[in-house]
């Protein structure tokens, strides 16, 4: 979602340099922080959709590859 | 189709006495990063072991550095193993005997947490142990795991 910036009207968050960015680790903290909202359930099905549609891109790149 | 929460499902249906370890004891804490398979410590008892091989029965379980060897165990097998190396229909299970960094199964299941899942309540490693346990394996993808644990455990300290 577009975040209001004073001086320059409204911006991506991605905009800002570092956003989120934890200074001493390099971690995404609204990445993490997002992901500790929900359950554990939530966080390990995420885990199973995230391998499926890796899984799914694998597949589409092998069959791109073996076209003539 | 890899389906890690429904291997979960199956070993508490099946009553095994485990604590979830590893990269999918990370996630279920917020790790963010994604895992390929299910780590858990168990009981290396028959008892136990037979529940495992049962939870896995229909899912084509096999020793996964002998695909060839379908998985049926025998007591004098479940007296000898240390840890047990599973490939199944919806993905890897590791069973171990310890955890490095932590110890034992009795020392891990000292070191849990309960956390409720739709179908049953489960233990999985506290995050002090996970990042002890992960720290002693000290592969890069463990240190980056690292990172996340103590960031994590900052954030709920914060909260």
């Amino acid at each position: 979602m577009p975040k209001k910036n004073d001086k320059a009207g409204m911006v991506l968050k991605e905009a800002s340099p570092a956003y989120g960015v934890s200074a001493d680790s390099d971690i995404d903290l609204s990445l993490l922080r997002d992901n500790l909202a929900k359950t554990p359930w939530e966080r390990m099905q995420a885990n199973d959709d995230a391998l499926n549609f890796a899984e799914s891109l694998r597949t589409a790149m092998e069959k791109r590859h073996a076209k003539p | 189709m890899q389906n890690l929460s429904e291997l979960m499902h199956r070993l508490i249906a099946s009553r095994v006495e485990f604590v979830l370890v590893g990269g999918f004891a990370a996630v279920a804490h917020g790790v963010t990063q994604v895992t390929l398979d299910v780590d858990i410590c168990c009981r290396f008892n028959e008892a136990n072991l037979m529940r495992i091989q049962k939870a896995f029965a229909d899912l084509h379980p096999v020793h996964r550095s002998r695909p060839d060897l379908p998985l049926e165990l025998t007591p004098e097998q479940c007296a000898s193993l240390k840890n047990l190396y599973l490939k199944t229909d919806l993905g890897i299970v590791d069973c171990l005997g310890e955890v490095l960094g932590v110890g034992n199964f009795e020392a891990v299941l000292k070191h849990s947490v309960e956390v409720e899942l739709p179908y049953g309540k489960c233990r999985i490693l506290d995050l002090d142990a996970l990042i002890r346990a992960k720290e002693a394996m000290n592969r890069d993808h463990d240190r980056i795991t690292v990172k996340y644990l103590k960031e994590i455990k900052k954030q709920q300290s914060q909260n």
